[in-house]
């Protein structure tokens, strides 16, 4: 027993410094003031907190929340169906359907997003093909609005979307489907009372990691909207660049990392529940 | 299912260091010297100094420059004050500078040991940002002006309160940077873009507020793209950035607008933590000698600072009309100065203008 503690000591050093530490200092300089320079100095006051229930930065809060909950709904849409199209699959054809949903992380997300842009700007492909029909007259504006920082939201997170509901869904036992049709049930009432309810598990996994890293987005908005809306993400960058305030930056982080930890408790409460609910069923 | 799991932490990972992309890579200044020569840490701009040049220095003084790019001042001023990252020579901006010498962070630069760093450009001698002018070697220099294309934009421009104009609707770029976005709006105003005064930024912003409808984005680091593609009409652009732009595309015009606009300089510098300054010194020098001076702006498209370099350079340069119109109005420039608290002011502001509050 003592022994085995021994092996965990690399991997909790290594925890604790590159962790916990910068997590600690992050929440001292929260409390901490500034220079006009940008310097902190250890003068302790709640002044950032009290900064952030101003209604300027509640208001982005809540903006964020909100852009964050639609990917998360417009995942699911999306995500739920292919999950379990790929499981339909003959099991041969299950991994590569897998990895061509993964294909896209083997390259950076900052040229993926430059990648998006090419393809809806003015002179791009969607564009340049639509005039080259004679669909449209002029080319439309697609990109630098809240629908084009939509688009890119749902298309970096939908992998972490897919992936848990196909897990969920191939655990799941299909005699009970095959059951519920001999009782007579229809398709959708079969889905609705078993296929759902057992995959519901994958669906709350996929709804944390794609709304906690949805919350934290700051390139999306940045590259695709053009900038010109603020995500916590984007004010936090600003905060430790141009405004030269870590105290405040530091503050918005504290208060997101809560957010996140709130939402996978919430989570494990969800995921106890449901199961205790199938087992009730 | 364990497999899964594993495939989706490699992915978050992923993600996660995607998110990251915009960071530049990890100084190589750690690196063991294992050759046993001289080697100059620097921190600059991405594309500011012709690569051949760092390799002649490199062999002509038998060192190694390690060239760490940096893509803002602020991040700079982060990392000095942080105190790990020590670097022989640095980069910033004018404000920057005078930050950086109340701050203590860079030594004032011996010039007599400099052989051509002494034609300046006349007003670029002794700036605002360091009156003696012995801290910092002015290296580029700019406008922040209107650019536009002539196939949308059909009167030139003469003044930002063109880009009001309700014919540009989504079609207006600027750049994404709360103080020269605000104190664009000053200087139509015919404010100072330093100032500190709260009812001139209240307006300035509410000015702003209505010029929404019109702005595309807001974009610094890929504005040319946008211009280039013509996806924007018209916008504010540094000089430089737009003598790049029309020789890409031949449609493309840039005003100095009456009201002018910010002038600004990058500047070589040591800091005090500077481990050889004397190799740093040596290396300003070698890019200001005239012939590689010439060569270096050739390459970079920004405008010289050394006036010995003019005739080594391209009829082309000379003549650029970008660079022209920024060097004939260099008069009606205002420098942005560091003002202290205010950024704080200016920062709300900002965000209270992008989040349509």
């Amino acid at each position: 027993m003592k022994d085995g503690r021994l092996l965990l000591a690399p991997a909790m050093g290594w925890l604790a410094f590159f962790f916990i530490v910068p997590m600690l200092i992050v929440v001292a300089v929260s409390f901490a003031s500034r220079t006009p320079y940008g310097q902190v100095i250890f003068e302790w006051t709640l002044e950032s907190y009290q900064r952030l229930l101003e209604p300027l930065y509640l208001r982005i809060f809540a903006n964020t929340l909100w852009v964050s909950f639609l990917t998360t709904f417009l995942t699911i849409l999306m995500g739920y169906p292919l999950a379990y199209y790929i499981v339909q699959l003959p099991k041969k054809w299950q991994q590569p359907g897998l990895i061509l949903v993964m294909v896209p992380f083997w390259i950076n997300f900052l040229i993926r997003s430059y990648a998006w842009v090419i393809v809806l700007r003015s002179q791009g492909l969607i564009n340049s093909l639509l005039l080259k029909f004679g669909f449209i007259e002029r080319p439309m504006q697609l990109l630098y609005n809240d629908a084009a920082v939509m688009v890119g939201m749902v298309y970096a997170l939908l992998p972490f979307m897919v992936l848990p509901i196909y897990v969920a869904l191939e655990g799941l036992d299909w005699r009970l489907l095959e059951a519920a049709y001999d009782l007579g049930a229809s398709p959708f009432k079969a889905f609705r009372k078993i296929t759902l309810p057992l995959s519901m598990s994958g669906i709350a996994e996929g709804t944390i990691m794609v709304f906690i890293s949805s919350i934290g987005m700051f390139i999306v908005p940045d590259v695709m909207g053009g900038a010109k809306t603020v995500l916590i993400g984007n004010l936090i960058q600003n905060q430790f660049l141009s405004a030269r305030d870590w105290p405040f930056g530091s503050a918005l982080s504290i208060v997101l990392g809560i957010l996140s930890l709130i939402l996978i408790f919430l989570y494990y409460r969800a995921i106890n529940g449901s199961k205790g609910g199938a087992q009730n069923a | 299912m364990k497999k899964i799991i594993f495939l989706m932490l490699t992915v978050f990972t992923l993600l996660l260091m995607g998110c990251g992309g915009s960071k530049e890579e990890k100084p190589q200044a750690e690196e063991p010297n294992t050759s046993g020569k001289q080697v100059l840490n620097i921190a600059c701009w991405p594309d500011i100094i012709d690569p051949e040049l760092v390799s002649a220095f490199e062999k002509k003084y038998n060192c190694r420059v390690n060239y760490d790019v940096i893509s803002n001042n602020e991040e700079t001023l982060a990392k000095m004050q942080a105190g790990g990252a020590q670097y022989d020579m640095i980069q910033a901006s004018d404000y920057m500078v005078e930050i950086m010498i109340k701050l203590k962070l860079i030594d004032k630069i011996d010039k007599s040991k400099m052989k051509h760093v002494h034609n300046m450009v006349p007003f670029l001698r002794k700036p605002a940002y360091d009156p003696n002018g012995e801290y910092s070697v002015p290296y580029d220099w700019g406008f922040t002006g209107i650019v536009y294309n002539k196939k949308y934009v059909k009167k030139v421009p003469t003044s930002w309160a063109d880009l009001w104009d309700p014919d540009y609707r989504n079609r207006v770029i600027l750049l994404n940077d709360s103080r020269e976005v605000i104190g664009m709006a000053l200087k139509k105003n015919g404010h100072s873009n330093n100032t500190t005064n709260k009812a001139e930024i209240d307006n300035a912003i509410a000015d702003l507020k209505g010029l929404m409808p019109n702005v595309m984005a807001f974009d610094t680091d890929t504005i040319k793209q946008k211009v280039i593609a013509e996806e924007a009409w018209i916008g504010m652009m540094w000089s430089g950035d737009a003598s790049f732009v029309r020789n890409e595309n031949p449609d493309i015009g840039y005003v100095v607008p009456k009201e002018g606009g910010v002038i600004w300089a990058d500047n070589m510098l040591i800091p005090t933590t500077s481990r050889n300054p004397k190799l740093a010194i040596a290396f300003i020098d070698f890019l200001f000698e005239p012939k590689n001076a010439a060569k270096n702006f050739e390459y970079i498209g920004y405008d010289q600072t050394n006036l010995d370099a003019m005739p080594f350079h391209t009829e082309e340069f000379r003549n650029d009309p970008v660079l022209k119109e920024a060097r004939d109005n260099a008069n009606k420039g205002e420098w942005l100065k560091d003002i202290d608290e205010a950024i704080v002011m200016y920062d709300r502001a900002w965000t209270e203008l992008k989040s349509g509050m």
